[in-house]
């Protein structure tokens, strides 16, 4: 019985596929943030080098990647795809589950798949150092790998939240030579402000957003990194469905179901695109393609489609995406890489002409599938990677309940081994179960001046 | 925050005979509870729990006889100050005495053992003076200002640094109708009590719930920003709903509910007919409770305002129930108990509850306090 399934080096792919092409009408533009009108590539080139400008407003169809590129994702690509029968087994279900393994690379997520070009591309315009923010850490730490093969600085802002939760992916970056500070800081004008308001906030993904432009903004030799959500990350992480569409189709498979969490919605863009590319064009329009989210934050599943900052401090261009507001601080859930209040535009798209679905489920009910899972398959995930696993086992019972054989694919998008800490609040049974009070929340808004 | 120097010590002697054979409590029933055979225990309780505070630099005041030198002679705690001496049999107006004589020696905290009843006549002498803490030996203990048994004393009052003190609620049980299995629960005051930030560590990895009042003032400014115009908002009793008023500048009853509509105080301390004649006047309405006591009750029948009828008439949709992470972290269930089991079934397995702006919580309602747990699977 075959149980991983793997690619040569040889047969990474070459090019990254670029699903703008394949959209049945353009994407929105990104709005300038002060004047309102469509973003030009010169809104952009102040913290952003031309190449990956390039790439996010690109519509060919695919990409090449980077020899220099190639060569460092040798390190751990391609990644394994695993035959989950251990857990087929476990829930007895008619059900074949597939899932795509990042947590091989050396930070131990798939964020390394886009870190190392987007290093490469900066290096190559002079760029000396790249500021970013992390949530959970795994883009922080995948930046800081990636930065230290290029010979690069690398300042992290890192979600305080996070900071303290997860000690131990600071000081993998600092063994990669980044620095790193618990967000909000001292160190910016966007960070004084909000800890003047608030001293003791948990910070969130948007303010730590807001700290690492502005500091890239304002110093030259400095260019901003962002681990998800904009287009050209979601296509450097397309590796991802790539690589699994051909291990599945060496074994004569093709997803039913294709499932991923969404943060920003990088590895969701990264699993899923090439696939929903494939729904688009017409090769196979029944496939399902599902977004997970937390309850806590359920950007897809309750928040508006709408143009919205990327960031706290309203410093980002506007997007059109899925959003609870740029000002909404979600709940400190563990899946801290999910605590980000809008998405990225290509999903939101996809989600909103109904090419993909989203659900949102209840963090308790996420450890418990992780639990399942790695009692089961060994490999004690990410809690951001166990959402995925909640609804790849919940579409795996409702198969034992149909008696439907669907081959489901989920993204396993790294290990847990940072996260222990959330796995000891889960066996306490301290862990909340947040919610979002939607109608609350749009009753609060709706008395809000109007603004832009 | 003051450190923690002079400690007023009572006990009420007979708290807890009545559970022992079965009275589910033992107000006016002391000679009933022990021509059946009950024996006083509260003093041994008090006395392990004072065991953990010896050798530290305490003075204790306290009372005579078995409302406290005798825990305290138990305990080997030598040199304290007896300022106040029970007439035999004691009886609860000697308890608040007892409390009124250890304020005017200027203590820091009053520790007391006892059940609901003792607590409640301990909040009538001492107030939101000085902190409250309860040594767990009653019948019935719904009120939150109890450790969780006489061990873990030691653990919640600190041996040196300043007490950190939280609200908690003292909660008022008929004990005629408890017998019936009835439960009534009436919120009787709000006391501080010494907090242990270090007994509920994995909450504290979260800084958002550091605060409680953080918390409240962040649930009261969400909830008064998303009042609809046009609604009526009765606002239950209890501190996290004052926070709502307090944010719309409103003055509110602590214990009782009040009506806001467009943001005016419309109703203060209503009862059922008058909250039903206010219903009568709006089209729609709000009922914001907070969650109240240590076993989580949201909604406990016999309020006297609570009726099914007014819940029906509000809709059972249309509650709002709020609540600080920290107290929703040290209450695992919620609990509803409206005295119509139909209406009981209408709020489903959870409860959403508000835990601060634009942010809550899901919480899995039990059916009766001390009913069983759905199965843990976390083993």
């Amino acid at each position: 019985m075959q149980t991983k399934i793997h690619l040569d080096e040889e047969e990474m792919p070459r090019r990254w596929y670029n699903i703008q092409a394949d959209l049945p009408s353009p994407l929105d533009p990104p709005l300038n943030p002060k004047t309102g009108a469509p973003a030009t590539p010169g809104d952009l080139s102040s913290i952003f080098p031309a190449e990956l400008i390039r790439q996010e407003m690109t519509t060919e169809r695919f990409v090449d990647i980077p020899e220099e590129v190639v060569d460092i994702l040798r390190l751990w690509r391609p990644s394994p795809l695993f035959r989950a029968r251990r857990l087929e087994e476990y829930l007895k279900t008619p059900a074949r589950i597939y899932y795509k393994y990042e947590g091989t690379s050396p930070a131990g997520s798939h964020k390394p798949n886009t870190a190392v070009p987007q290093a490469y591309y900066n290096r190559q315009e002079g760029i000396e150092r790249l500021a970013t923010e992390t949530g959970a850490g795994q883009w922080g730490s995948a930046l800081a790998f990636a930065t230290a093969h290029f010979e690069m600085d690398c300042t992290v802002y890192m979600v305080r939240a996070s900071y303290e939760q997860k000690p131990y992916r600071k000081m993998m970056m600092q063994v990669w030579g980044a620095q790193c500070h618990p967000s909000p800081t001292t160190l910016t004008a966007s960070g004084r402000a909000v800890l003047e308001k608030d001293p003791d906030t948990s910070g969130s993904l948007g303010i730590a957003i807001s700290e690492a432009v502005e500091d890239a903004a304002t110093h030259a030799n400095t260019n901003y990194a962002l681990g998800s959500v904009l287009n050209h990350v979601c296509l450097h992480q397309t590796v991802i469905g790539l690589e699994a569409r051909e291990q599945l189709a060496s074994v004569d498979e093709y997803p039913d179901v294709v499932i991923a969490c969404v943060g920003g919605g990088s590895n969701f863009g990264g699993i899923a695109f090439p696939f929903a590319g494939d729904k688009l064009t017409g090769k196979h329009p029944d496939v399902e393609i599902v977004g997970v989210e937390p309850a806590a934050c359920p950007t897809l599943t309750k928040g508006l489609y709408a143009y919205d900052y990327g960031d706290v401090a309203g410093l980002t261009p506007m997007m059109k995406m899925f959003t609870l507001g740029h000002d909404f601080v979600p709940p400190a859930i563990h899946a801290g890489g999910l605590r980000y209040h809008g998405d990225s535009p290509i999903v939101s798209r996809l989600v909103k002409d109904g090419t993909a679905r989203a659900v949102a489920v209840y963090q308790n009910d996420v450890f418990e599938a992780a639990q399942t899972f790695a009692r089961t398959e060994g490999i004690i995930p990410a809690p951001e990677a166990a959402h995925a696993i909640r609804t790849a086992i919940d579409v795996a019972l409702e198969c034992r309940r149909t008696g439907e054989a669907k081959t489901i694919l989920f993204n396993n998008t790294g290990h847990g081994h940072f996260d222990l800490a959330s796995y000891e609040a889960y066996y306490a049974g301290t862990l909340p179960d947040y919610d979002y009070p939607e109608e609350l929340i749009r009753a609060a808004l709706a008395r809000l001046p109007k603004v832009g | 925050m003051s450190d923690l120097r002079k400690i007023g010590f009572v006990v009420n002697p007979v708290a807890g005979m009545g559970g022992s054979v079965g009275l589910k409590g033992t107000d006016g029933l002391v000679d009933r509870a022990r021509e059946l055979g009950a024996r006083p225990a509260a003093t041994v309780r008090a006395a392990a729990a004072l065991r953990q505070l010896a050798g530290r630099p305490l003075r204790f005041v306290t009372a005579g006889g078995e409302m406290g030198e005798a825990a305290l002679d138990a305990a080997g705690i030598a040199g304290y100050d007896c300022a106040y001496r029970p007439t035999l049999p004691t009886a609860a107006p000697d308890t608040r005495a007892a409390c009124r004589a250890f304020l005017e020696r200027g203590v820091d905290l009053l520790l007391f053992c006892g059940g609901d009843g003792t607590a409640r006549d301990v909040a009538d002498a001492v107030g939101r003076a000085v902190p409250v803490l309860g040594i767990p030996a009653g019948v019935k203990m719904y009120s939150s200002v109890f450790a969780v048994d006489p061990g873990a004393i030691g653990a919640v009052l600190p041996a040196d640094g300043p007490l950190r003190c939280t609200d908690a609620e003292v909660i008022d049980v008929d004990e005629g109708a408890y017998r019936e299995n009835e439960l009534r629960t009436v919120l009787h005051a709000v006391v501080r009590t010494p907090t242990a930030p270090g007994l509920v560590q994995s909450t504290k990895q979260v800084c958002e719930e550091a605060d409680e009042d953080r918390a409240r003032t962040a649930i009261g400014a969400f909830i008064a920003d998303a009042m609809l115009p046009g609604v009526l908002y009765i606002l239950g009793p209890g501190t996290t709903t004052g926070a709502v008023a307090r944010h719309l500048g409103l003055e509110k009853t602590l214990l009782g509910f009040d009506a806001v509509l467009d943001g005016r105080l419309v109703g203060a301390d209503l009862n059922e007919s008058t909250i039903l004649a206010l219903l009568e006047t709006a089209d729609e309405a709000r009922l914001v409770l907070s969650v109240i006591g240590a076993q989580g009750f949201v909604l406990g029948r016999g309020t006297q305002v609570c009726t099914p009828e007014v819940l029906r008439r509000i809709g059972p949709g249309r509650l709002l129930f709020l609540g600080t992470p920290g107290k929703l972290a040290r209450t695992p269930l919620l609990h509803v108990d409206t005295g119509d089991p139909l209406l009981d079934g209408a709020f489903g397995p959870y409860l959403q509850v508000v835990t601060g702006y634009g942010t809550a919580q899901r919480k899995r309602l039990g059916t009766r306090p001390g009913a069983a747990q759905a199965p843990d699977r976390r083993r």
